[in-house]
């Protein structure tokens, strides 16, 4: 016995409700701190950085109005990615979902012109945007419901064909989505009356408040309907779900067709809100992916979504700004998201578990007579 | 009762016999969240000896058996082997002491073949094995025990019994001298419990150590030199002597209080028939689960289904409800056929079905008790909870189920009240009246006052004129409630008898699968 320690980890019957609050809380201050050391280690001032992330990030116009306006895409994501993972089917292709919405959307808002009004034409291009990323998922959604193929690498691999296919309609000579009137490669913008007005000076869209009302119905739907009651039953014991009738099939096909919507969702809220076209940089910037760290940080719970959407879109919006306030370097805020996010799911443990440490006593060395 | 113990384990007869004590623990306490697993357990067992540990579910056998091997550490209290104390940090630190257990549940790599399994976790292998080498030492093993193995066969390919003799195989390759076995014959047919035994008294004839783990009274009387009675983490008394001690003195032991093995059976007349089956047979991948069964069951009418576990049971209750459709033959519930028409359809026609795996397929864990109770009703598409709660509340008082409310999650009850909550659901009814139960191994695992109240349930169902198929493993249960009693083996009913005029050594034999060739 070197060690005369061991550490205990004893599985909790019950999560005290303290620590429900305490364990993120402390998550995020370890996070930072953590930040912090690489902060000095750079010649940085991590009280600085912080007040600055703080400031771009939530407590200035701009800066809130920003992070609201990416929480919106953000929120989207994230319920696309919680509303599958509750059922534990691993939706990971949100990202290429999401860029078939935006094909979709911009197909949409093109190809209708201005023969609708705005009242009508926005909800179409949303509806086209949707209806596009749930097809993007319609054959893993098939094939993990009749097969059981794992949906995490069909989702994941769909995404790059859905990379490509967008640099395809826009690098393309000629293509419908392309700007005819440059040479410089970028999207056709969509009819104005698929555009919606930002408010005030901001970039914040209405599309936020559509993101709000999808993420609370969600929730009233997972909680209060017969398909809400299919999904928990499914997601806790299928044996117990095949024993009641309840076909898991069927709603594991629907799970996965509203997951991919939602994704394709937030793409097509990128065209009639701040985008009108298709931007190729989406593919740099992982939106899709991002849901899924929403999620995570809200352990799924579709009620806790639009905080962790807003929390995470602060960071990242801060993080960001960063570079353009201070000459801290911009791989210091990502860094920061990533320890977060690290530190968040690391303190689960905490929960789950109780952690103590406790002596060995040493009892080969007290010999008892036989 | 823990004054005697001690005496067994350092009385002056003991240190005079003729074998030794091989290995000893003493005052064993284990605690886990919110239970006292073992509460000073003192333990025995000598060389060349069985040495039972007898108990019933959640008594604490399993518990001393992993301090035993060194998978637990005691919060209190040590244990000895050969007369000197030691420290089991773990299984290795066991079996380094010629200690190995030999786990209800196989651990065993299925794509290796059984030598390779054998070897798995030994820590002197040369960099290159020597295959012919490593096979003719573990045939070796196995034969001078009369296990016969073949060293090549894929593990993936041979059947449970076969399986459980490679883990035992492992268990003397690694120079194991005390073996612990946990319930192993809870996934054995008869012949392979007979097998067993054989292999356990060669065992035993080489010196060798048995703790035989079990709640089984039959076999424990059978095999044992001795038996440590456990109940709530105590030792609850000693017996000694092979085919010598009294079940009903063992069921005391193990249950706390006397128990009336005879049938409390009201008897009633029955009504028309409800459940009718016709030449039931079911192949699962070519294999025969169930052959040629037909029997019905009465309004007012226990029929009870004996046999040992695995010989169809659950095959039979979930067809009968409706989750798997039959290979050939029908079902017919109160008039309607509902052979492949799902588990609704035969909801709707009158069936409740109590399955064996209470939580996890006739609970959702996750789930509240309300949310349980409509877990095999109609609901509408905004699932209405405000209408069902009083109802809930209501039963939880009739069933008298301890939980805070409605909103107790079921996985935070305690198995009799699990049993208990799955029982008010079946039997309240749900898209139709209950006119038939089948119910699947209903007690097990329950303490006393939970089998008690459970038992009273169906003879009230009864009473109250609905036909009941109670399948279970527990023979003294079948028939003590039945009206009558069929015997499964093998997917196919061997053995039909009044409930009444029932004889244990008839329907234990039809069991064991000698129902042609009379009795035992």
């Amino acid at each position: 016995m070197l060690v005369p320690f061991r550490v205990v980890f004893e599985q909790r019957g019950e999560t005290p409700r303290r620590l429900s609050l305490l364990v993120p809380l402390s998550s995020v201050f370890a996070a930072l701190f953590f930040g912090a050391l690489f902060l000095i280690a750079t010649g940085h001032s991590p009280i600085d950085t912080y007040s600055n992330m703080f400031q771009d990030g939530f407590a200035s116009f701009n800066g809130i109005t920003d992070t609201l306006a990416l929480s919106t895409v953000l929120i989207c994501t994230g319920i696309s990615a919680a509303f599958a993972f509750q059922m534990n089917l691993y939706n990971i292709g949100g990202e290429g979902q999401l860029y078939l919405g935006l094909i979709g959307g911009a197909w949409a808002g093109i190809a209708l012109g201005d023969h609708l009004p705005t009242l009508l034409m926005v909800p179409v291009v949303l509806l086209c945007g949707a209806l596009a990323g749930a097809a993007w998922i319609f054959v893993p959604a098939f094939v993990r419901s009749r097969l059981g193929t794992s949906e995490i690498v069909s989702t994941l691999l769909l995404t790059y064909i859905g990379a490509s296919l967008i640099k395809h309609v826009i690098y393309t000579p000629g293509s419908f989505f392309r700007n005819p009137n440059t040479s410089f490669p970028q999207g056709r913008l969509v009819a104005d009356s698929a555009s919606l007005d930002s408010f005030g000076s901001s970039r914040l869209y209405p599309t936020f408040f559509v993101a709000l009302i999808i993420a609370v119905a969600l929730y009233w739907v997972v909680k209060r309907t017969e398909f809400g009651y299919r999904i928990n039953v499914i997601a806790d014991s299928p044996k117990a779900a095949h024993y009641a009738g309840i076909h898991a099939n069927r709603t594991t096909m629907w799970v996965m067709l509203i997951s991919g919507a939602l994704s394709g969702l937030a793409g097509a809220m990128l065209i009639v809100g701040p985008y009108g076209k298709i931007e190729p940089s989406i593919i740099t910037l992982g939106y899709g992916y991002a849901g899924i760290v929403v999620a995570a940080l809200a352990r799924n719970n579709l009620g806790l979504i639009i905080v962790s959407g807003i929390l995470f879109s602060g960071l990242r919006v801060g993080g960001n700004n960063l570079q353009v306030t201070t000459d801290t370097p911009i791989h210091i805020g990502v860094m920061l998201q990533g320890a977060i996010l690290l530190f968040a799911l690391g303190g689960e443990a905490f929960r789950r578990y109780h952690i103590h440490v406790v002596r060995v006593h040493d009892v080969s060395t007290k010999k008892v007579a036989a | 009762m823990s004054n005697t113990s001690h005496e067994v384990a350092q009385g002056p007869h003991h240190t005079s016999g003729a074998a030794s004590t091989a290995l000893s623990a003493h005052s064993i306490d284990k605690k886990f969240p919110g239970v006292l697993a073992n509460d000073s357990v003192d333990f025995d067992v000598r060389a060349g000896e069985v040495h039972t540990l007898l108990g019933e579910n959640g008594a604490g056998k399993s518990t001393l058996a992993a301090v035993l091997c060194g998978l637990y550490q005691p919060d209190a209290g040590y244990l000895m082997r050969n007369g000197k104390r030691i420290n089991l940090s773990s299984p290795r630190a066991g079996l380094q002491h010629g200690i190995a257990m030999v786990h209800q549940h196989f651990r065993l790599v299925e794509r290796f073949t059984v030598s390779e399994n054998v070897i798995l976790g030994s820590r002197d292998l040369p960099f290159r094995l020597n295959r012919r080498d490593i096979n003719e030492k573990v045939a070796a093993v196995a034969e001078s025990y009369g296990l016969p193995i073949d060293p090549d066969a894929t593990v993936g390919d041979l059947s449970v019994g076969q399986r459980q003799r490679v883990e035992i195989v492992k268990a003397l390759y690694q120079g194991a001298e005390i073996l612990l076995l946990d319930e192993p014959t809870a996934v054995l047919v008869p012949s392979e419990v007979e097998k067993l035994f054989e292999n356990v008294h060669a065992m035993t004839a080489a010196g060798k150590s048995i703790v035989f783990i079990s709640h089984k009274l039959g076999e424990v009387v059978e095999i044992s030199d001795r038996v440590t009675v456990l109940r709530n983490g105590r030792v609850t008394g000693h017996v000694s002597g092979r085919g010598t001690a009294d079940t009903k003195e063992l069921a005391r032991l193990m249950v706390g209080r006397d128990i009336e093995l005879n049938a409390q059976r009201a008897s009633h007349a029955t009504g028309h028939e409800v459940l009718q089956i016709r030449n039931l047979s079911l192949s699962v991948n070519d294999v025969s689960m169930l052959s040629d069964i037909s029997f019905s069951v009465h309004a007012g009418e226990m029929v009870g289904i004996a046999g040992v576990a695995g010989n169809g049971q659950r095959e039979l209750a979930d067809t009968i409800a409706g989750l798997i459709s039959p290979t050939s033959g029908s079902v017919t519930i109160s008039g309607s056929m509902t052979t492949d028409r799902g588990p609704i359809q035969a909801r709707e026609v009158g069936l409740a079905y109590v399955p064996e795996d209470r939580l996890g397929m006739g609970l959702v864990p996750s789930m509240s008790i309300l949310d349980n109770l409509l877990l095999t009703r109609d609901r509408q598409i905004v699932v209405d909870r405000v209408s069902v709660r009083p109802e809930a509340a209501r039963l939880i008082e009739q069933f008298e189920i301890k939980a805070n409310g409605p909103d107790h999650l079921a996985r935070k009850l305690s198995g009799g009240n699990a049993q208990k909550v799955l029982l008010a659901r079946e039997l309240s009814g749900g898209r139709g009246a209950t006119k038939l139960l089948v119910v699947c191994s209903p007690t097990r695992g329950l303490d006393v006052g939970a089998i008690e109240t459970v038992r009273r349930l169906l003879n009230d169902a009864r009473s109250a004129g609905q036909a009941i198929l109670l399948i279970s493993e527990d023979l003294d249960e079948v028939l003590s409630l039945s009206d009558r009693v069929l015997v499964l083996y093998r997917g196919a009913v061997v053995h039909e008898t009044p409930g009444e005029t029932a004889k244990l050594s008839q329907v234990g034999a039809a069991m064991a699968g000698l129902a042609n060739e009379g009795r035992s």
